[in-house]
C-alpha cells in the first residue's frame, strides 16, 4: 500500500536508541497532525517506536516491512486533540452507526483523518477527505444524504461537522468515540 | 507529569557507559526528565579524556567488532546527545576529592554534588536505576 506522509526520516543502519532519538528530533519540526515515516533497520525499533509513541503522546499508526527496512508511521499529536468538549451538537455513538451499517442503510461515512491513518484501517466504504482538505472538497459529498463524520477521537470530526453544517449540509452527525474505540469491521489498504 | 528517571553510574567500563547512556537518551527522547549521578569509576564516563577511551572488560575485546558492525554510536556521541536533550549530569564531589580531580577535568555542562543532591533529585523519581 502507498502511504501518504509529510516527512520521511531515514534512520536506516542506526542502532538503539538512535531511531528514537532521531524521531524525537524530527517530530519537533512537524506541524500537529502531520505524519512522519521513520525508516529503520533496527529490529528493536518495532517495539520501541510503539512504546515511545505511548510515552510521548504521539499517535502510532502502524508499520510496514520492505526487505530489511521497517517503516513506522506516526502522527504528531496536538494540544487541541486532548480537549474533551465537542461543540457540534449532533452526535452518533460508534455502536449506533455500526447498527445502521449492519442494517445496510445507505449512508455516507466520511473519514477526516490523515490518509496514512485511513490506510491502516477504516470503516469499510468510508470516504477519505482529511480535515485540512474538506474546505475545498466538500462538494464531493451529497448534501442530501446522511453524513457520518469520523476521525480518531471525535475532535477533528467535530470541526469537520461544523464546517459541513456551515456549508449547508443538514444531516451531519459526528461519530463518537471514533476510530480509537471502533469495534466493528475494518478495511485496510492493500 | 513527565516521568522522572534517576540513574546512578558507578562503574567505568565501555559496557557500563552504554548501559547508562542508552537508557538515559532513550528516556530523554521519551520526554522523561533524566538525571545521572556519576560516582567512583562512573566518573570515567564523563571525564574529559577518559570517556573517549573507556576500557572494554578483559576477554570481551571481540565485542569491539560487533559495536562497529551494528553501527552503534560512540560514547562521546551519546553523551553529547544526552546533554543536548537536557539530561542532568551530576558528578560526585566526594569521589572527585578522593581522586583529586576538579570540575575542569570533566566534560562541560555538569553539576557537582554530594549524595544528598542525588537523594533529593531521586526523591520523587518514578524510575531509579543503578549501573
Amino acid at each position: 500500500m502507498t502511504i501518504q506522509t509529510d516527512h520521511v526520516l531515514d534512520a536506516k543502519g542506526l542502532a538503539c536508541p538512535m531511531p528514537i532519538v532521531k524521531t524525537k528530533k524530527a517530530m519537533k519540526d512537524l506541524e500537529s497532525g502531520q505524519v512522519i515515516e521513520v525508516q529503520a533497520t533496527d529490529k528493536g525499533s518495532l517495539a520501541d517506536i510503539q512504546a515511545w509513541a505511548k510515552s510521548s503522546g504521539h499517535q502510532y499508526l502502524g508499520s510496514t516491512e520492505e526487505g530489511d527496512v521497517l517503516k513506522h508511521y506516526l502522527r504528531k499529536a496536538s494540544e487541541s486533540e486532548v480537549k474533551e468538549d465537542k461543540d457540534y451538537p449532533h452526535i452518533i455513538k460508534n455502536d449506533e452507526l455500526q447498527e445502521k451499517l449492519d442494517a445496510g442503510e445507505k449512508v455516507t461515512v466520511l473519514d477526516v483523518r490523515e490518509p496514512a491513518e485511513y490506510s491502516f484501517g477504516h470503516i469499510p466504504g468510508a470516504k477519505s477527505i482529511p480535515l485540512g482538505e474538506l474546505e475545498n472538497r466538500a462538494d464531493e459529498l451529497d448534501k442530501e444524504s446522511e453524513v457520518y463524520v469520523v476521525c480518531r477521537t471525535g475532535n477533528r470530526s467535530d470541526l469537520a461537522s461544523k464546517q459541513l453544517a456551515d456549508k449547508g449540509f443538514e444531516n451531519v452527525k459526528n461519530v463518537v468515540q471514533g476510530m480509537a474505540e471502533w469495534s466493528g469491521p475494518i478495511e485496510k489498504d492493500q | 507529569m513527565a516521568t522522572k528517571v534517576a540513574i546512578i553510574a558507578s562503574n567505568g567500563s565501555l559496557f557500563d557507559a552504554y548501559k547508562v547512556f542508552n537508557v538515559a537518551t532513550a528516556a530523554a527522547a521519551s520526554d522523561a526528565e533524566v538525571g545521572i549521578f556519576f560516582t567512583f569509576e562512573g566518573l570515567n564516563l564523563i571525564h574529559k579524556e577518559g570517556h573517549k577511551q573507556l576500557p572494554i572488560p578483559e576477554g570481551r575485546e571481540h565485542f569491539q567488532e560487533g559495536f562497529k558492525k551494528e553501527n552503534i554510536p560512540s560514547i562521546p556521541e551519546l553523551l553529547e546527545m544526552a546533554k543536548e536533550m537536557g539530561v542532568k549530569i551530576i558528578a560526585c564531589q566526594m569521589t572527585m576529592d578522593v581522586m583529586s580531580l576538579d570540575k575542569d577535568a570533566f566534560v562541560d555542562g555538569i553539576e557537582v554534588g554530594g549524595a544528598a543532591t542525588f537523594i533529593q533529585y531521586a526523591s520523587d523519581a518514578n524510575i531509579t536505576l543503578t549501573f
